[in-house]
């Protein structure tokens, strides 16, 4: 009798403890502590004991049953929490947009002179800033300009004054800069300038530009080829190349056109290179000597070579824009996506 | 200029294909922008015409004679020179000044403007139609078919680059020609039949009654070969190119002969393009020439000489070539080369750009090829490249802004006067003290701007009317003032901001008041620049500015400088603008705040030991005299040492509970000792020590 209780407590205790939900237990509640369940069943045999065992066994019964309902509770509890973990609780709508301050960005005229920038500081330049407005001696006379010469027709110079205008290249910062040290000379000159062009999808009259001067001994136009194809080839990759061809300015001699690799057909051909394969970006050459002799170089020491040309063009290349009025349209649809 | 393929061919020895022509042209300067194919209108002859864009210092380049000698070079191949002569020609009279020879007299009276003048006079001509080969090559070049004595001048000026033009001899009195300065108000009327009014600035082609011809530019209708012509008086003559451009650019015309003179033409040129087209018109209209011919020559034009250094010109280039190949190269050009040790080089007068050794050194490159040089990179790495520390500085306030979620814009330097009206500007401000353009492109860009504001608020408009309602926009760029005559004009960079609308991403369920920026938001962003440049000490007062609603407008001060303005943009401002209430702006000097801006902060030790916080409310009366930061002060001078912070976390006034005319402000103090922990009885007594300090120094009322 003693041995059946206590199989029969441990197989309850079982029950209760292998319960996996909450509908588990209750069966096994109702299996062995309910009303008509194998506890009060083996209650009930005990009433038809004699006499004298009886109350031992009640004891031992009520002993089982106590231990019974403790591991039970113990179980509802562990179930009960189980359950109130699983339930969800709070709920919100992930999908509601998300929230947080806004980003400002680079103007991407700017975002692109700065790219050159780091190229040219990576080959030991530095940046040189001059004055927006200028004279006509830094503008024209120090870079070797003829007077009334068909040259300064595409200058399309605006005046401020009998002797101020607003620069049409930032080539005077060069002359600037020279005035002020000796040779080795190596700067670029960003900024901005100005032509009286009419504004339409690829002109404006407000312009960056982006000059080079190197005045060394022994300064090759090997090396000015060398040194822009480094441009090209770290701003578009190493497919991209310059093409040099002569051409004429006032302050360069050899003068050269320099065309990049058209990144829009790969050099194929397109519309946008008007067939050719190559977009012209710059003008380029070997110092001239009279402006090194203006400065006060010996021209036979040193020689140098300069470069410059408008970012817009390879800022609408690199971002696929395609109309040069969106550059100074204040559109935030247009500046927050650079 | 048009050079027609087939006709080029005519001075070509060699069968050059037009692709691989188009290519050596174009790699060898001479750029051909595009290929065209022509029929002529009667559909009996074909073409196809190179369109050339020629550079300013090439004239020679602007016939067919100098494209094919060119072509010849770069293709390494021989040219075809068509040389003409007659006795006549060969054998001229001539003189310095003026000479006669049978009816023809020619003087020049003005050598400045006109260097040389020849004549040749042709009889018994008989004016008409041009044959169909002149014709056709006529159409080719673009030129209009006059009749056969005109289109062999204009045959000889495409050929050779020679202007000429041709007289009815008849018509010219006395057969007398004076090359002279115009009178004052001289009028003429050109063949074009436009009447110009002239002045001593003018070179005039004139007889004993007045001006016939504009020189090298246009000749005049009075004396124009017709079909009555029977002697046909030819000029040929070479002008200063420089009055020729003056004359031009001042009449706004601009011919075939204009372009031509403007950019050099060989001065000994005059004879044999007389010759050649004396050969033309009398193999097309007849005629005999009368005489010799005349060539008034105020000086000679010789050859002149250079001497080129192989050894320099290789380490200009970077290339390795013998001087053979130099020699050969300049050949090819037309040059004389004698070879020694140094090249010897006598540059023809048709080359006047080649005048140094450098300038041949540019010939060598362009005959060898620029595709042909190598690629190098310069040597010697002589120093870092860097941004200088402003350099940086004002790469750093950009990024500040950035970082505040503003989008950079760029507007243009150029405003209109009015912009200044339409947002309200105060009348008698500064920024109307303008640099005025001399030649604006346009009627709304007339000025340099003296404020970044306008073209903000125009960005701004702009943005509105498209129902874009958050902006964010700041603009770095140049404002520009007049100075005394003497020096240029001054600049200044300037920093400002606009913004309104949403200050987040998204706004939903978000009160207005957390999400949309307002003054104190744009106060915020210029304390964030400020902090982030090193920290220079702002400060903000109350201004007075008609751009900026009357009471929410501050003048931002650094130290005891103004440096710029800042607040909400006046309702009537908003209102010309389309832009929604509220918008704000800020305007600062740049220059001044990167001056006192410092890229590296000394470090400040973070606090070892816990704070212990107080808070304060006061009432006190709503003015100026109360001003938060002025409470602030008070605060911090009763606070003493311990006090670490004093932040207002409360601002209100409500008539019915504090009474009216006056505001509570709580302020929350942080006490700190930085060697202990500070206990309560301390700070007990400095906050009653500040308690009894408000109230009777400051007058404030203590809540309690
Ligand atoms: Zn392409």
């Amino acid at each position: 009798m003693e041995d059946k209780l206590e199989q029969l407590r441990d197989e309850a205790v079982a029950a209760f403890q292998n319960a996996k939900d909450e509908e588990q237990l209750e069966q096994a509640r109702v299996e062995y502590l309910g009303r008509h369940g194998r506890l009060r069943e083996a209650m009930t045999n005990i009433a038809n004991l004699p006499e004298e065992r009886r109350p031992i066994m009640g004891s031992l019964a009520n002993r089982a049953s106590r231990e019974m309902e403790q591991v039970y509770q113990q179980r509802q509890q562990e179930l009960a929490q189980q359950a109130a973990a699983q339930e969800p609780g709070e709920q919100i709508d992930v999908t509601l947009p998300g929230r947080a301050s806004r980003v400002g960005r680079r103007h991407p005229l700017l975002a692109t002179l700065d790219e050159m920038i780091e190229i040219f500081l990576g080959l030991g330049f530095t940046v040189a800033e001059g004055p927006e407005v200028e004279n006509y001696y830094y503008s024209f006379e120090a870079l070797n300009y003829p007077e009334f010469h068909p040259a300064m027709d595409e200058q399309m110079t605006f005046y401020v004054g009998d002797d101020a205008l607003l620069r049409s290249q930032t080539s005077p910062v060069q002359i600037r800069v020279m005035e002020q040290q000796q040779p080795p000379v190596r700067i670029v000159a960003p900024g901005r300038c100005f032509r009286r062009d009419t504004v339409d999808a690829t002109h404006c009259h407000t312009f960056y530009q982006l000059e080079g001067l190197l005045v060394d001994e022994g300064v090759t136009f090997a090396d000015l080829k060398g040194t822009l194809e480094v441009l090209a080839r770290e701003m578009f990759g190493p497919a991209c190349h310059m093409r040099f061809r002569p051409d004429f300015f006032p302050f360069t001699e050899p003068s050269a056109e320099v065309c990049l690799t058209c990144m829009i057909c790969g050099g194929e051909g397109c519309r946008v290179c008007s067939q050719t394969g190559w977009l012209e970006i710059m003008g380029a050459g070997m110092v001239d000597p009279n402006v090194l002799a203006g400065i006060g170089y010996d021209t036979e020491k040193y020689t140098g070579f300069a470069f410059g040309g408008g970012i817009e063009r390879l800022a609408m290349l690199r971002y696929g824009i395609d109309d040069i009025r969106l550059f100074y349209s204040g559109d935030m649809r247009f500046l927050a996506q650079f | 200029m048009r050079i027609p393929y087939n006709w080029l061919q005519d001075y070509l020895q060699a069968d050059i294909e037009i692709e691989r022509l188009c290519h050596l042209l174009t790699m060898g300067g001479l750029e051909v922008e595009e290929v065209r194919d022509w029929t002529a209108t009667d559909g009996e002859a074909t073409d196809q015409i190179l369109m050339t864009a020629v550079t300013p210092n090439r004239g020679d380049l602007l016939s067919m004679i100098g494209v094919a000698r060119h072509a010849a070079a770069l293709s390494r191949t021989d040219f075809v020179d068509p040389v003409t002569s007659f006795p006549e020609i060969d054998n001229p009279v001539t003189d310095r000044e003026k000479a006669s020879i049978g009816p023809v007299t020619v003087e020049i009276a003005d050598s400045v403007g006109c260097l040389r003048y020849s004549a040749l006079l042709i009889e018994d001509v008989e004016v008409g139609p041009s044959p169909d080969w002149l014709r056709y090559r006529m159409e080719a070049a673009g030129i209009r078919s006059i009749n056969n004595v005109v289109d062999c001048t204009n045959y000889v000026v495409w050929e050779m680059g020679q202007p000429l033009h041709a007289f009815d001899f008849r018509l010219l009195k006395d057969g007398y020609i004076i090359v002279r300065r115009a009178e004052d108000e001289e009028k003429l009327l050109l063949l074009d039949d436009t009447w110009q009014t002239l002045g001593p600035e003018d070179v005039v082609i004139a007889d004993p009654m007045g001006a016939v011809a504009l020189a090298g530019i246009m000749g005049g209708t009075d004396t124009q070969v017709s079909e009555t012509t029977s002697r046909v008086l030819l000029e040929s003559a070479h002008f200063d190119p420089v009055a020729i451009r003056r004359t031009s650019l001042r009449l706004g015309v601009s011919t075939e002969a204009s372009y031509r003179f403007e950019r050099h033409v060989d001065p000994n040129l005059t004879l044999p393009a007389l010759a050649r087209a004396a050969e033309l018109i009398m193999m097309t209209a007849g005629g005999q020439i009368a005489h010799a011919a005349i060539d008034v020559k105020t000086r000679d034009f010789a050859t002149k000489s250079l001497q080129l250094r192989p050894a320099r010109c290789n380490s200009l280039l970077g290339t390795d070539l013998d001087a053979a190949a130099m020699a050969d190269f300049l050949r090819r050009l037309g040059f004389g080369v004698e070879e020694g040790e140094l090249l010897t080089v006598e540059v023809p007068t048709f080359r006047p750009d080649v005048e140094r050794e450098i300038d041949l050194v540019e010939e060598v490159a362009i005959v060898y090829g620029y595709e042909n040089i190598e690629l190098t990179v310069p040597g010697h790495l002589t120093c870092t490249g860097r941004l200088t520390e402003q350099q940086r500085l004002r790469r750093r306030a950009g990024e500040l802004l950035r970082e505040c979620g503003l989008c950079e814009n760029l507007s243009f330097s150029m405003m209109d006067p009015s912009d200044l009206d339409e947002c309200h500007w105060p009348q008698d401000d500064a920024c109307r003290d303008f640099l005025e353009l001399a030649n604006p492109a346009s009627s709304d860009l007339t000025v340099m701007r003296t404020t970044l504001l306008p073209g903000l608020l125009t960005a701004a408009a702009h943005n509105a009317r498209q129902r874009v309602s958050d902006i964010a926009l700041y603009e770095i760029g140049t404002v520009f003032f007049p100075q005394d005559e003497q020096s240029l004009p001054g600049e200044r960079q300037h920093v400002a901001v606009l913004m309104t609308g949403s200050l987040l991403t998204a706004d939903w369920n978000l009160p207005v008041e957390q999400a949309q920026v307002d003054f104190y938001y744009m106060k915020g962003i210029i304390e964030q620049l400020c902090g982030g440049l090193g920290g220079p000490e702002l400060s903000f007062v109350r201004q007075n500015h008609s751009t900026f609603h009357p009471g929410k407008c501050a003048q931002v001060l650094l130290g005891d400088e103004t440096i710029g303005l800042m607040g909400e943009i006046a309702a009537e401002v908003a209102e010309a603008y389309d832009l929604p209430d509220g918008a704000c702006a800020s305007e600062l000097n740049l220059d001044m705040l990167l001056e006192r801006a410092v890229l590296y902060t000394t470090h400040q030790p973070v606090a070892r030991f816990p704070a212990a916080e107080r808070d304060l409310a006061i009432i006190v009366p709503d003015n100026d005299e109360f001003a938060s930061a002025r409470l602030i002060e008070e605060i911090e001078q009763a606070a003493g040492e311990f006090l670490e912070s004093v932040t207002p976390f409360d601002v209100y006034s409500d008539p019915q509970q504090i009474g009216a005319g006056r505001k509570s402000i709580a302020f929350r103090l942080v006490f700190r000792a930085d060697d202990r922990t500070l206990i309560d009885a301390e700070v007990e007594a400095v906050m009653s020590a500040v308690h009894s300090y408000v109230e009777e120094e400051v007058g404030a009322e203590v809540r309690k």
